[in-house]
């Protein structure tokens, strides 16, 4: 059922920041179409695997590779690598004197230099994919917090990546604006869109994850199926963790 | 449009006067022949030596007699204003060709450029506001009150370093007229300048008399000139002499330097 | 009379205003590429950036106007009283106009930057599109103060001999002896410039602000 080679392989990735190893020989395959789930506590470097992983941050050392190809190749244009893969942010980070539809279409006009009017239409359509073509005229201070997240996503879906990194996509949101943003990635999952995201919403993981990694201090402590983690942890540290994540998010995703 | 062309044409135009270095060997006075034009400096903000009138016009003792000599010369008198301290720079860098302002000789000054023969010799005068009860008979007394004077000046050379004024008591000013109004506003006690302007001075603001005059500081004035440039320098002096003896300097005098 | 006096003095507002409209553009164009070269330049370039905007601001005006007219002028280029005293005061004020746009691009912030290179944007581009049109919008009314500060500083050139309003005004104070007169016309014009160019980037201000809540 999986197609090889995987989409995107990161193989014995080491990263440290000075004296502070982070992770070390992390290895990790994602696979056309897949929704991965990475979760464990803050701290860990989940945040910065993503980074790694689209080239914002460098590894000390190991390879990554995007459809085969080896992305940390010192000959590879790193700006081309990040058009590919698609990343929201926890803070949203919205180009704040840029309109919705203009937080959309710069990448178009300005990376891909997609004519104007053509920049537009794709921008009205990946801001109704979120369900925020009557918001196309707003600028960021003028939206909610969950309008200003799927602005966002809207931004990383118009460049046509092969793989979407969500980092906390719901950490900074009101709870009530939380399942809107959910919504919008269960509906991706749901069109196959490849995608790998750090996220403490065990509800989400649950129904929508194809596997979660549960990763520890820089480690991946453990890896399997939905059922697998939450129903037969193999390791005490992931039945901790989850317990403890439970009791912190348990009663909201209940009610 | 029409007010972006005009701009453009004007910054043209005050871009035009460029320095005079050239790299031919010619000699400087060949130059100002050829080009029909001498620049010539002049700080004017002084009574009556150089000064505007109401349109600007540059007029006084040294401008009259300067534009006589370029005539003599065959050229026409570019003026190019400045302040007083910036002159002797602008004649060092070969900025302008000579300068005419009410210039003494001094030794500082004579080691970057030179002087031509004096033109006028100029006296000195302690100016005191009509309300002073102080006794100066002979200069020294002045040192004991507050005394002003224009900054630069041979009068300030004097005070410092003949006189050696303690120098909280010795005001320095950009120009003559305003030490003269802090001597009418009881700021300072005496005002120490030449003596034709300071009698001007006095006149124009009121409420001042002169106390002293003599030739302390300056004695005569000459025209400055680039340093070692003895051609010009020979031109210039050739031509002071004659004004001199056919009694132009003295009519400018009558003109400008009495009341 | 006082109509001729007050003429000719207003005639000095053209030369102002042209020194004016070469040192503040020559100054922004020096100080966005230093403010540019001090965020994004790496260490040594990013020093040298400091070393710069320390020494033209310690640099008194009239010495830097001096060194360039009657030092090197003649010597290495060939410039104008107008044109030495006009760079000279661009020169000054771009360190001025570095620290304003340093300020106003760190307030941008580093986030904006990872977000443009996050859709693929290279630095270049996201600095371009991103960070600057930001940046700017947060310049505007420091840089308005910079602005009256140039314009001001502009009657410096008068020590190279260009007529603007201030020289005038001296001029006219010694030969007229009316003090008062010559420097309260030439501080009124002065007044009426500063004020137009405030009001004129308030304006720009205004019009460039982004809306800041939900509607
Ligand atoms: N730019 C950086 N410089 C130094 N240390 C960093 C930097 N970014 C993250 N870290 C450190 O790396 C570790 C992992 O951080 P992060 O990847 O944000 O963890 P997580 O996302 O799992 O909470 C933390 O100890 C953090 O302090
Ligand atoms: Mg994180």
């Amino acid at each position: 059922m999986r197609e090889f080679p995987p989409i995107l392989q990161a193989k014995n990735l080491t990263k440290t920041y000075g004296e502070n190893v982070i992770f070390k020989n992390i290895s990790l395959d994602v696979y056309k179409g897949e929704t991965i789930v990475i979760i464990g506590p803050s701290g860990t470097g989940k945040s910065t695997l993503l980074r790694c992983l689209n080239l914002l941050t460098p590894v000390d050392s190991g390879q990554i590779f995007l459809e085969g190809e080896e992305i940390t190749a010192p000959s590879v244009n790193q700006d081309q690598v990040r058009q590919k893969i698609g990343m929201v942010f926890q803070n949203f980070l919205l180009f704040n004197h840029l309109t919705a539809l203009g937080n959309v279409m710069v990448g178009l006009t300005k990376v891909k230099k997609m004519p104007h009017n053509q920049a537009k239409e794709k921008a009205l359509q990946e801001l109704e994919r979120v369900g925020l073509a009557d918001r196309a005229h707003h600028y960021p201070a003028q939206l909610s917090g969950g309008q200003q997240q799927r602005v966002a996503i809207a931004r990383a879906l118009a460049m046509d990546p092969l793989v979407m990194l969500f980092d906390e996509p719901t950490s900074a949101l009101d709870p009530e604006l939380i399942g809107e943003v959910l919504g919008v990635m269960e509906q991706l999952a749901h069109e196959h869109m490849t995608m790998l995201v750090v996220t403490h919403e065990m509800g989400f993981a649950r129904e929508v994850a194809d596997r979660i990694i549960f990763m520890e201090k820089g480690r991946i402590v453990e890896e399997g199926t939905p059922e697998d983690l939450f129903e037969r942890p193999q390791q005490a540290r992931t039945r901790e963790f989850l317990g403890r994540i439970s009791e912190l998010y348990g009663k909201r995703e209940k009610g | 449009m029409k007010t972006i062309i005009r701009f453009l044409a004007f910054l043209v135009l005050i871009s035009l006067p460029l320095s005079g270095c050239r790299e031919a060997p010619q000699s400087r006075l060949e130059r100002i022949k050829q080009a029909g034009v001498i620049k010539v400096g002049t700080s004017a903000d002084y009574p009556p030596f150089e000064y505007v009138d109401e349109s600007g016009n540059k007029v006084g003792f040294d401008i009259e007699l300067m534009e006589e000599i370029g005539k003599r010369l065959g050229v026409k008198v570019e003026w190019v204003d400045m302040p007083f301290d910036s002159l002797i720079a602008g004649v060092q860098e070969g900025k302008i060709d000579c300068s005419i302002s009410a210039f003494n000789y001094t030794e500082e000054r004579d080691k970057v450029v030179d002087f031509s023969d004096p033109y006028y010799t100029a006296e000195d005068a302690f100016l005191v506001a009509e309300t002073f009860t102080g006794t100066i008979t002979q200069p020294e007394d002045v040192a004991q009150y507050k005394v002003g004077v224009q900054s630069g000046t041979t009068q300030d050379d004097w005070l410092t370093n003949v006189l050696k004024m303690p120098e909280q008591n010795l005001f320095r000013y950009d120009r003559a007229d305003q030490a003269a109004l802090d001597l009418k506003s009881g700021r300072i006690e005496v005002m120490m300048a030449d003596a034709i302007p300071a009698k001007a001075l006095a006149q124009k603001i009121g409420g001042l008399k002169i106390v002293y005059t003599g030739v302390l500081s300056s004695g005569p004035m000459n025209i400055v000139l680039p340093e070692g440039d003895t051609e010009l320098a020979a031109a210039i002096n050739d031509i002071l002499k004659q004004l001199k003896q056919e009694g132009f300097i003295d009519q400018l005098a009558q003109k400008y330097l009495t009341e | 009379m006082v109509i001729q006096f007050f003429t000719y003095i207003l005639q000095g507002t053209s030369v102002t205003l042209a020194v004016t409209l070469v040192a503040l553009p020559l100054g922004l164009i020096l100080g966005l590429a230093f403010a540019l070269l001090y965020n994004y330049g790496g260490l040594w370039v990013s020093r040298l950036a400091a070393v710069y905007s320390l020494a033209m601001r310690g640099v008194p005006p009239v010495a830097l106007l001096f060194v360039l007219y009657f030092l090197l002028s003649g010597r290495l280029v060939n410039l104008s009283p107008f044109w030495a005293g006009s760079i000279s005061l661009g020169i000054i004020s771009s360190a001025y106009q570095m620290e304003i746009l340093r300020g106003a691009l760190q307030a941008v912030g580093e986030s904006q930057m990872i977000a443009a290179r996050a859709i693929g944007m290279s630095r270049f581009q996201a600095i371009r599109y991103i960070i600057l049109p930001q940046a700017i919008r947060l310049a505007i009314p420091p840089w308005s103060n910079e602005a009256s500060i140039v314009l001001k500083d502009s009657s410096l050139v008068y020590a190279l001999g260009v007529p603007e309003i201030l020289r005038r005004a001296q001029q006219l104070s010694a030969t007229t002896q009316q003090p008062f007169l010559a420097f309260g016309a030439a501080a009124l014009i002065y007044f009426i410039l500063v004020f137009l160019a405030n009001r004129g980037l308030d304006l720009l201000a205004e019009k460039t602000k982004l809306p800041n809540a939900a509607a």
